[in-house]
C-alpha cells in the first residue's frame, strides 16, 4: 500500500516538474520591436578568470557609441552583460535567463572555450546568431555552425605565423615551445610543427605544462640546454611569469615569442616585474595608442563613457568581436528578420575596423587567418613589428 | 637540481604547518594553503599600497599570521559540537571557501607580482653547471631555522610536551593540568606563521592571486604524507624527494611531471600506509 502511494506522488511530481519544463520550452520572447533590439554577452565579472571580464565591457562601449550616433534603422541596442564566473554551468544558466525571459537578438563575444561550447548548440536550436566568441576553437567553425560566426584568428594560424616571422625575420634556426597541455596550447604546437615543416626544420624542444603547475626548473632547464634561440609560449599568464622569472635565474635569455593571449602588456610588465620587455606577441587588435581614426573614435568615447576602465588590449578587443553584428543590422535594414541579419552576416566580405579583416559565406564562418605581430617595448610600451598578416598554410580554407 | 631540492624544502617547509595542526588535533587542515595566500596578500597591500620598506611588512604579515590562525581556529573549530574528525577537516574546507572569497574580494583575481629582496639575477655556480640562486638558498636558510627551531621545541620546552601530550591523548592531557585550548591557539597560530613564511617563497616565484595557493598545498600535502604525517624531518625529506622526482622527470619526461607525485602517494600508501618515516602507529580503543 504505502509502496503503490509512494509511486502516485512521485509520478505526481515527475509530471509536475516535466509539465514546467515544457512551459519553458514554448517559444522564447522575440529578440526586438520596433524600438529596441536585445543582445547579451555572458563573461567572467568575478572569479578567478576576471582580467577578461573587460571583454563584456568593451562591446558595451560600442553599443553605447551606435545608440548615441540614434541606433540602428530607428531602434536603440539594449544589452545584456551577464556574469559567469568563468563556469559553463554558469555559462548555461546566464543564458537560457537571458534567452527565455528577456529574448535575445543575438549574442556577441563570451570568454572562454568551455563557456562557449557548453551553448553553442542550444544558441543554434534557438537560432540565435552569435557574433564573435572571444576564444579561439577549431570546434566553433569545424564542422559549420550556421549560427556561429568566429572573429578570432586561430591559435594554429597564429603560430603558424609567428614561426614564419622567427625564421624569416629574426634569422633564429633553433626554436622550441612551451605549452599549455590542452586544446589551446597543442594547436599552437600544430602550428609551429606545420611552418617549420616547410623549412624541413622541426622544433628543438617542446615541454607540455600543466596549467596549474607553480615550478617549471627542469623545464627550462631543458628548453635551455637544448640550445633554443627562440622561444614560443602557448600558456597562461601565470605559466609565463614562472617560466619568465626561473629563466631569468638560470640565465636564459631566448626571444620569448608568444601567442595573442599575452597580449596585454600592461598586465604581464605588472605581474613579471619588468621581465615581460621584448617579448613578441601575435595580435588581434590594432596596438592601444593605435593612429587608426577608429582606434582614435572609440579611444575617445571610452574616456567620456567608461573613464574608470583601462583602455587595454581586451577592453577593446569586445568592440571587434562585436562590430561585425552591427554591421549587419544595419545591412538588414528597418524591416528586421533574423533571417535577413543571418544573409548580411553570410555576405560579410573584408569588413575591418580595428581587428583583422572579416569574411564569411554560407559554407565558412572563420572570419579571419590574420594576426598582427607586436612586441613588448619599455615600460610596457607596445612596437608594432609587423602589420596584418595571413597564415599562407590556413588548413580551414582549402 | 638544487632548484628541485630547493622547490622540494619549499613544499617540505609548508608540509610543516599542515603536520603541525595534524600532530595537536589529526586535523588535515585544508584551510593551510588559503590563509598562507591570505597573509602573501596582506604582506603585498602593505608593500604595495602603504610602501613600507620590506622586512616591515614581513614582521606584520608574521604578527597578522598568527593572529588569523588563532582566530580560524577560535572562530570556527572551538564552537563544534561534539566533533568528530572528519566534522573539523570539513569545517577547515569552508574557512578554505571563505578566506578565498574574501581576497577576491578584497583584492581582485587579477595576477599580482610579488617579489622578496632577492636580486633574480644574481646566481652562484660552485660547480659547473650546477647554478644556485638566492630564493633557492634563502629557502634552505629558513627551513633549516625552522627545524632546528621545532626540533628543540618539541623535545625540550613545555608547550612542545604538552602538543604531543594532547595529540596523544587530549582527555588525560586534560586531566594532567594541560590547557588544551591553549596548545590548539598555539598550534595553529604557529601553523598559519610557517605556511605564511611558504606561501610568500611561493608567490614570489609566480604571481599572487586567490588561487595560487592550491596546487602548492597538493603537493605539500604529498610531501607530508611521505614523511607519515607525524615527523617533521620526515616531511622535509618527503619535500626534498618530491622536489627531486618532480624534477627529474620535468627534464626527461615532461609530460609524467605533474602527476608523478601522486602516483608514488599511492605506492606508499600501499606498502607503507603510515608514510616513509613514521614509526608505525596504532592508536589504541
Amino acid at each position: 500500500m504505502m509502496f503503490k502511494k509512494k509511486m502516485v506522488m512521485s509520478l505526481i511530481a515527475v509530471l509536475a516538474i516535466l509539465s514546467v519544463a515544457t512551459m519553458t520550452q514554448a517559444a522564447p520572447p522575440a529578440g526586438f520591436d520596433d524600438n529596441e533590439i536585445r543582445i547579451g554577452q555572458w563573461g567572467p565579472q568575478t572569479g578567478p578568470a576576471a582580467p577578461w571580464g573587460s571583454v563584456a565591457r568593451g562591446s558595451k562601449l560600442l553599443f553605447d557609441v551606435v545608440n548615441e550616433e540614434g541606433g540602428i534603422n530607428g531602434r536603440k541596442i539594449k544589452y545584456f552583460i551577464r556574469d559567469d564566473m568563468y563556469n559553463p554551468a554558469q555559462t548555461v544558466a546566464v543564458v537560457k535567463e537571458l534567452v527565455e525571459r528577456q529574448g535575445m537578438f543575438a549574442f556577441v563575444g563570451g570568454v572562454g572555450a568551455a563557456c562557449g561550447m557548453a551553448v553553442k548548440d542550444y544558441l543554434a536550436a534557438n537560432k540565435i546568431p552569435w557574433v564573435g566568441p572571444s576564444a579561439a576553437d577549431q570546434d566553433f567553425v569545424n564542422p559549420l555552425n550556421p549560427y556561429l560566426f568566429a572573429v578570432y584568428p586561430l591559435y594554429r594560424d597564429e603560430a603558424n605565423i609567428l614561426t614564419k616571422y622567427i625564421v624569416d625575420k629574426l634569422k633564429m634556426k633553433k626554436i622550441g615551445i612551451l605549452y599549455q597541455n590542452d586544446a589551446y596550447g597543442k594547436d599552437g604546437l600544430e602550428g609551429a610543427k606545420e611552418r617549420l615543416a616547410t623549412y624541413k626544420m622541426g622544433l628543438v624542444a617542446e615541454i607540455p605544462v600543466e596549467p596549474t603547475e607553480k615550478d617549471l626548473a627542469s623545464q627550462i632547464l631543458r628548453l635551455k640546454n637544448s640550445g633554443a634561440e627562440a622561444v614560443l609560449m602557448y600558456v597562461n599568464p601565470t605559466a609565463a611569469v614562472i617560466a619568465l622569472k626561473t629563466s631569468a635565474n638560470v640565465g636564459f635569455k631566448p626571444q620569448w615569442v608568444s601567442a595573442n593571449t599575452l597580449s596585454d602588456y600592461p598586465l604581464m610588465f605588472k605581474i613579471t616585474g619588468g621581465l615581460f620587455e621584448g617579448v613578441i606577441t601575435g595580435a588581434f587588435g590594432e596596438i592601444p595608442d593605435s593612429k587608426n581614426p577608429l582606434m582614435v573614435k572609440y579611444r575617445d568615447a571610452a574616456k567620456r563613457l567608461n573613464p574608470q576602465e583601462r583602455w587595454g588590449t581586451f577592453y577593446y578587443a569586445g568592440i571587434l568581436f562585436a562590430d561585425p553584428i552591427v554591421e549587419a543590422l544595419k545591412k538588414a535594414g528597418r524591416n528586421l528578420s533574423a533571417d535577413a541579419v543571418m544573409k548580411a552576416l553570410n555576405s560579410i566580405k573584408d569588413y575591418q575596423t580595428i581587428g583583422p579583416k572579416i569574411t564569411w559565406t554560407e559554407k565558412q564562418h572563420q572570419g579571419t587567418d590574420s594576426v598582427m605581430i607586436q612586441k613588448c617595448g619599455p615600460n610596457a610600451s607596445y612596437i608594432q613589428l609587423q602589420g596584418w598578416t595571413s597564415n599562407d598554410l590556413a588548413t580551414w580554407k582549402k | 637540481m638544487v632548484e628541485g631540492l630547493a622547490i622540494g624544502a619549499c613544499y617540505g617547509l609548508f608540509a610543516t604547518a599542515v603536520v603541525i595542526i595534524y600532530k595537536t588535533s589529526e586535523v588535515v587542515n585544508f584551510a593551510q594553503g588559503e590563509m598562507a595566500m591570505f597573509s602573501a596578500f596582506v604582506a603585498f597591500h602593505i608593500l604595495s599600497v602603504y610602501e613600507w620598506p620590506f622586512w616591515a611588512a614581513f614582521v606584520i604579515t608574521m604578527i597578522f599570521s598568527i593572529l588569523l590562525g588563532i582566530l580560524i581556529e577560535y572562530l570556527f573549530l572551538r564552537p563544534a559540537k561534539h566533533p568528530s574528525i572528519l566534522g573539523l577537516i570539513v569545517i577547515t574546507l569552508g574557512v578554505e571557501m571563505l578566506l578565498m572569497g574574501l581576497a577576491g574580494w578584497k583584492w581582485g583575481a587579477e595576477q599580482k607580482y610579488f617579489s622578496l629582496p632577492l636580486n633574480p639575477s644574481v646566481t652562484y655556480e660552485p660547480v659547473k653547471g650546477m647554478i644556485v640562486t638566492n630564493w633557492a638558498i634563502a629557502v634552505f636558510a629558513v627551513t633549516a631555522f625552522i627545524m632546528l627551531f621545532l626540533y628543540v621545541f618539541f623535545k625540550y620546552s613545555k608547550l612542545g610536551i604538552a602538543m604531543r601530550a594532547t595529540q596523544q591523548n587530549k582527555h588525560a592531557a586534560k586531566i594532567m593540568g594541560i590547557r588544551t585550548e591553549r596548545v590548539f591557539s598555539f598550534a595553529w597560530g604557529f601553523s598559519s606563521l610557517i605556511g605564511a613564511v611558504a606561501g610568500m617563497f611561493f608567490a614570489s616565484r609566480a604571481t599572487l592571486d586567490p588561487a595560487f595557493m592550491m596546487e602548492p598545498f597538493m603537493r605539500a600535502f604529498a610531501a607530508a604524507y611521505w614523511g607519515g604525517l607525524m615527523s617533521i624531518p620526515g616531511v622535509i625529506i618527503g619535500g626534498g624527494l618530491m622536489g627531486l622526482i618532480e624534477n627529474f622527470f620535468g627534464y626527461y619526461w615532461p609530460h609524467w611531471k605533474p602527476i608523478v607525485a601522486f602516483i608514488v602517494i599511492i605506492l606508499v600508501l600501499c606498502v607503507r600506509p603510515s608514510g616513509l618515516f613514521a614509526k608505525h602507529f596504532v592508536k589504541k580503543v
